[in-house]
């Protein structure tokens, strides 16, 4: 009866028409710039960071919220119709762009939209019930288990964004490094900051989110030199019953196996959706027409998509501890506006943690009622030419950066990180466990330190505990794995190469 | 230098020893009463293990050409810098000007039509974000 209370309470708060207003202006900006070219979430938050400022804390972050499920969606969308890739589409592009070639574009817009709302409406009430229980077993976490928790967010961040442990584990440290610029809050000396004024309160983080993905993602998109051609068919929305009776039971089962990987440290949409299109590709009854635009392939992964997107804010809210760079920038979202995600945000300001949640939903009514009948129109967005759209999105981070603290000097910091996110780029390096180990690195530090601490300067510490030992202990194991694999490869290779 | 994979090591490598080498200028203390460089040392000697290993993987696997287009990026970075520095010493709307101008040599095309239409859409949201969103931006 509690869960019940709780969710009135949020309902009362995310239903006053103000925060109604801003969860359909987070939405409808959210996919339109998730829509653009090269956009994911992950830019699209940090670009439209700024717009929030200014609105009171329960409507920005519910408008925050709203930003990133746009976002998705508009992700999607691009990918269904367009086949362009972004790291959290990529499995809608299989079945999604299949259905429009054989132009059944709006049937696929369609079921993406409804299932989406199943694997939100599930996944809202996993966070309902889950997301209170594990904010009492936070409190038993001490220093040592909180960054052994760090540690694993790291690893399998590193694994599941890059693909390669090593580059991931590379933008991570680096990533703690820049977290270390400016002054120790230890002992209050100034650290890396080379004498410049502007660095003694650190790197500003919209200075780095719109350099790396911002900056870096235009000119990336400048160096391809690739129009594309808009999206022209016609757009018939509504299934026949038949149809929509496949839906049902294949987001279903999207939406549990996305709130289920929601959770895990390093989870969130993208190993969701693989997983989901794994499990529709075993169980369900079309399996043989999977892969060759079905509608199962859409379903089942745009309800894990959406499900895991949610559930990924139970780690958030409940430990304080982000479990992929998404939310990592939500969590400095949160903090820009005074609130600290931990456990304690759940029992101190429990109309914005419910609010949240409520407004979660409504974000989701939002996004099958206004987002999915109007697709047309959203999609005129690609008929802006790149040419038009590249200096806008340039002001917009222009304007972005100056307004954190009305400075013009942190332009020249996000130009710097610009350059260096389109060297990481170059290099095949993903910028993301970047910003995951940026907003973790000064909360790792104070940890590790204090745990030490604690332990008189005794390591040994971090493996007796019973929950920082398990984590390590299953780190261990992972880099065994990958490091066992590499060297097998390796010998694969030669072998290979030798009797030529 | 034409290896992708060997670039990204010697790079991992430059950015370890950077934040390594200045954070043993600070105080280490002791593991128990950790100081001010001992944090970013440690972290500095992992990446730099990191680079190593990538430096020397390089060597097995196959190399990956590294495209690199130094006219994009440069005007891009122009374009930002001469933003700030313009709206810090005349104003924000030449800035803004200055800014479309510049940024759009990096485009397919370039229409000195268009980038005078784009500016006044720029000019008027940054009115808009003023007066409507209370962004306190130096227009004029």
């Amino acid at each position: 009866m509690d869960i019940l209370h709780n969710l009135a309470l949020g309902f009362e708060v995310a239903l006053t028409w103000q925060n109604l207003l801003f969860c359909a202006i987070g939405c409808i900006v959210g996919t339109l710039v998730g829509l653009l070219p090269g956009l994911g979430p992950l830019a699209t938050i940090s670009i439209l960071l700024p717009l929030t400022y200014s609105i009171p804390t329960g409507g920005a972050l519910i408008m925050l919220a709203g930003i990133y499920y746009g976002a998705q969606y508009g992700d999607s969308v691009s990918a269904i119709t367009m086949k362009i890739p972004h790291a959290s589409s990529i499995v809608a592009c299989i079945d999604g762009y299949q259905m429009t070639l054989k132009g059944r574009t709006g049937l696929a817009l369609f079921t993406a939209g409804v299932s989406s709302f199943i694997g939100g409406t599930v996944a809202i009430v996993v966070l309902s019930a889950l997301a209170p229980t594990l904010g009492e077993v936070a409190l038993l976490f001490g220093p040592a288990d909180y960054c052994a928790l760090m540690l694993v967010g790291f690893v399998c961040v590193s694994f599941v964004t890059t693909g390669s442990l090593l580059n991931g584990m590379a933008m991570c440290l680096i990533g703690v490094l820049l977290g270390a610029i400016g002054t120790d809050v230890n002992s209050g000396m100034q650290r890396f900051t080379m004498n410049l004024a502007f660095l003694t309160d650190g790197v500003g983080l919209v200075s780095v989110a719109l350099g790396c993905f911002g900056i870096a993602e235009i000119t990336k998109n400048l160096d391809n030199r690739d129009e594309r051609t808009p999206f022209n068919g016609k757009i018939h929305l509504m299934p026949t019953w038949a149809e929509f009776k496949r839906i049902i039971p294949s987001a279903l089962r999207g939406s549990v196996v996305g709130s289920f990987l929601g959770i895990l440290p390093g989870g969130g949409p993208v190993i969701a959706q693989f997983a989901a299109y794994a499990v529709d590709k075993k169980l369900s009854k079309y399996r043989h027409e999977i892969g060759s635009g079905a509608i199962e392939g859409v379903a089942g992964q745009a309800a894990a998509d959406e499900a895991a997107a949610r559930t990924s804010f139970i780690p958030l809210m409940s430990i304080g501890i982000p479990e992929n760079a998404v939310m990592a920038l939500m969590m400095a979202a949160f903090i820009i506006k005074g609130i600290q995600p931990g456990p304690n945000m759940i029992a101190g300001h429990p109309d914005l943690f419910w609010g949240l949640v409520a407004s979660m939903w409504v974000g989701n009514c939002f996004l099958i009622t206004l987002n999915v009948p109007l697709v047309r129109y959203w999609l005129s967005v690609f008929k802006i030419p790149y040419s038009v759209l590249f200096p806008s999105i340039l002001f917009f981070c222009c304007i972005g950066t100056y307004s954190v603290n009305n400075n013009l000097d942190d332009i020249f910091n996000t130009a710097v990180f610009g350059f260096v996110g389109y060297m990481f780029l170059r290099l095949d390096l993903d910028a993301a466990p970047l910003m995951l180990g940026f907003i973790l690195g000064p909360m790792l530090e104070e940890n590790f330190r204090r745990a030490l601490l604690l332990s008189r300067g005794n390591f040994t510490s971090f493996f007796t505990r019973p929950i920082s030992g398990t984590l390590l202990a299953f780190i261990g194991i992972f880099i065994v794995w990958q490091a066992t694999a590499f060297v097998l490869l390796a010998r694969k290779t030669t072998a290979g190469q030798q009797p030529a | 230098m034409n290896d992708r994979n060997l670039v990204r090591g010697l790079f991992l490598i430059a950015i370890s020893l950077a934040f390594g080498l200045m954070s043993l200028r600070y105080p280490m203390g002791q593991f128990s009463r950790a100081g001010p460089g001992l944090f970013p040392l440690l972290v500095s000697c992992l990446l730099f293990l990191i680079g190593v290993f990538t430096v020397a993987r390089s060597r097995f696997v196959e190399r990956v050409p590294m495209d690199f287009n130094l006219k994009n990026i440069s005007l891009i970075l122009a374009s930002l810098c001469g933003f700030a520095v313009i709206s810090e010493y005349v104003n924000m709307i030449v800035g803004i000007v200055f800014m479309v101008f510049c940024a759009s040599f990096a485009g397919t095309s370039y229409s000195v039509m268009r980038n005078i239409k784009i500016s006044i859409g720029l000019v008027a949201v940054a009115f808009a974000f003023q007066k409507l969103l209370g962004l306190n931006l130096p227009l004029y």
